[in-house]
């Protein structure tokens, strides 16, 4: 095969083909929306939009498709609700796909907005359960400890529950319990964004570290500074379509253009 | 397809590597993650595979339980002495009702050891299977951000309740001989009826779990029929004696929640000699509920967490 003299950087590390993902939300009515006081009550029970009960169907991403390389930095940019973090959770294999399929190498490890694991539980229980998961041995947790907790900074709170962090306390912690791991696949949702100035620079060099490594980075982020620092690839996602896929300077403009021509 | 055509793929292939951009159709996306050796996702393994899985992950499991259990009592001030106060205080309360007022104490010979027998075993069971029903959707935190196998979750929700009940056990070794019950050899039993009522506890979780996340409403529906089963498996009366011995009182004697008092007394109370039927009960009941029930967790494996 001809793909075998390509250097490791440009051998696929995530392949997503024809993506759907449809979920269902609860709690979901809208009250005011509801056009049943011109329907009988009897046909109004009868139709198939429930009034009981609360529960939507979203299509969050519609046929999606890319291929992502070892050593990729991938921004993914969009409006609210364009199903970035869907995305990212279907690649993660938190999602299952409602149509189509994803491959991707090693175990991915998702930094999502909500940074903390189980908030009634310490610092330290936190680092030891995350590194777990994550497919680390007890031992190498332990090894590892000392390191998770000088690099997210949160010092002797690491003792005290997760409900008494801030919310950059939490993303800190997380973000040092998710690169500790050495993960193939490193996905960041918004994570950083609570983080202070100093601690986003720190993990912009653990960034480009774990690259070196030859794993593969996304970054959903509302920061276009933040994307064009990190990545040399970006998504730009509308409304579940994934409408542009090139080089960073070249989408990130296109983007930033259509703001103006239509501010949302 | 022809022959030739292999080698007109191949020689697209070079260029189409650097520019990404072209669409693959699903068959060579396909053949491009084999060759790169990808694993798809959300696809469910096999059922030996997960188990394989599971195992795996038995040092999750037991850290996420140690420290569930711990952090149970931990936010108030008297903390860990709850988990011995409030069983304690339980019993006081169901003796002053059941003992003085209600006077259910017909066919038993020690109601005291009787009923907090009753109250410490089915509140094991009680408080496990209502946490192993939120199993999946109480820790959708730990769900949407790690990938491991979910039976993990009713499985560390099991044995969190257990840990979290031991100080509980202990007070009933200790309560036992007070009220009067002779040593005997038969105590050994006991935790091997505590092992049976283990596994019962979780192939519920295991069930009650996966169908609590398909249809969020079932949850409102565990504690009632929790409530439900503590009228009617014999916590705070004896069976036989206020049902019979007919078809009746064998449904009502011989379902997991009952079986398992049944063999906690006969291992600890003079009166109750052991007897096969219980403990065979509670042994099978055990293995067929855990098997078919991870089983059944198995099957919707892929799917939890994704509403």
């Amino acid at each position: 095969m001809g793909a075998t003299d390509v250097a490791d950087t440009t051998t696929p590390s995530v392949v997503c083909s024809g993506l759907d993902i449809v979920y269902t939300v609860f709690g979901a009515k809208q009250k005011g929306t509801d056009t049943g006081g011109q329907v009988p009550l009897v046909e109004r029970l009868l139709t198939k939009r429930n009034p009981v009960s609360s529960v939507r169907k979203v299509h969050a991403v519609k046929d999606v498709s890319f291929v992502v390389n070892h050593g990729e930095a991938v921004g993914i940019i969009g409006r609210n609700g364009s199903g970035k973090s869907t995305l990212l959770r279907a690649v993660a294999g938190l999602m299952p796909p409602t149509n189509g399929r994803v491959w991707a190498s090693g175990r991915p490890s998702l930094l999502g907005v909500n940074a903390v694991l189980l908030t009634g539980l310490t610092g330290a229980k936190n680092v030891m359960i995350g590194g777990l998961a994550l497919g680390l041995t007890p031992r190498q947790v332990r090894e590892r400890y000392d390191d998770i907790v000088d690099f997210s900074g949160i010092g002797d709170f690491v003792n005290l529950p997760m409900s008494a962090y801030s919310s950059g306390m939490g993303a800190r912690l997380r973000f040092a319990i998710s690169t500790a791991a050495a993960p193939d696949i490193l996905m960041i949702d918004e994570a950083l964004a609570t983080g202070d100035a100093e601690f986003q620079a720190r993990s912009r060099d653990r960034i480009a570290e774990i690259r070196r490594d030859a794993s593969t980075v996304f970054l959903v982020s509302h920061s276009n500074a933040a994307i064009r620092e990190s990545c040399d690839r970006v998504l730009w996602m509308e409304q579940g379509r994934l409408v542009m896929d090139g080089p960073t300077d070249e989408v990130v403009r296109a983007y930033e253009q259509s703001h103006r021509r239509a501010p949302a | 397809m022809t022959i030739g055509s292999g080698s007109v793929v191949e020689s697209v292939e070079a260029p189409e590597a650097r520019t990404e951009r072209a669409r693959l159709t699903p068959e060579e996306a396909a053949a491009l993650a084999r060759r790169a050796g990808l694993e798809e996702l959300g696809v469910r393994p096999g059922l030996l595979g997960y188990a394989r899985e599971v195992w795996s992950y038995r040092h999750l499991v037991w850290h996420l339980s140690s420290a569930q259990a711990w952090a149970t009592n931990q936010n108030n001030y008297l903390g860990q002495l709850w988990a011995v106060l409030n069983p304690l205080l339980l019993v006081g309360s169901y003796y002053l009702i059941f003992g003085l007022l209600l006077k259910t104490r017909g066919g038993t010979s020690n109601y005291i050891a009787f009923l907090t027998i009753g109250i410490f075993v089915f509140g094991y069971s009680a408080s496990a299977i209502i946490a192993g029903s939120r199993a999946v959707v109480g820790q959708i935190g730990l769900v949407r951000a790690l990938r491991f196998p979910r039976a993990v979750l009713p499985i560390s929700v099991t044995l969190t309740q257990f840990l979290v009940n031991v100080p509980a056990f202990a007070v009933l070794m200790v309560m036992i001989p007070l009220t009067g019950e002779p040593f005997s050899p038969h105590w050994l039993l006991f935790p091997v009826a505590l092992v049976f009522q283990s596994l019962i506890n979780l192939g519920l979780a295991f069930y009650l779990a996966r169908v609590v996340n398909t249809a969020r409403d079932s949850a409102n529906l565990v504690p009632v029929g929790v409530r439900l089963a503590r009228y009617v498996s014999g916590v705070f009366f004896s069976i036989p004696h206020y049902a019979g011995y007919g078809l009746v009182s064998a449904l009502l004697l011989y379902q997991p929640l009952a079986v398992s008092m049944t063999t906690a007394r006969e291992a600890l109370m003079d009166q109750y000699p052991l007897t096969w039927g219980s403990w065979v009960a509670a042994a099978a009941w055990g293995v067929a509920l855990s098997v078919t029930g991870i089983v059944f967790f198995w099957r919707g494996e892929g799917r939890y967490g994704s509403n």
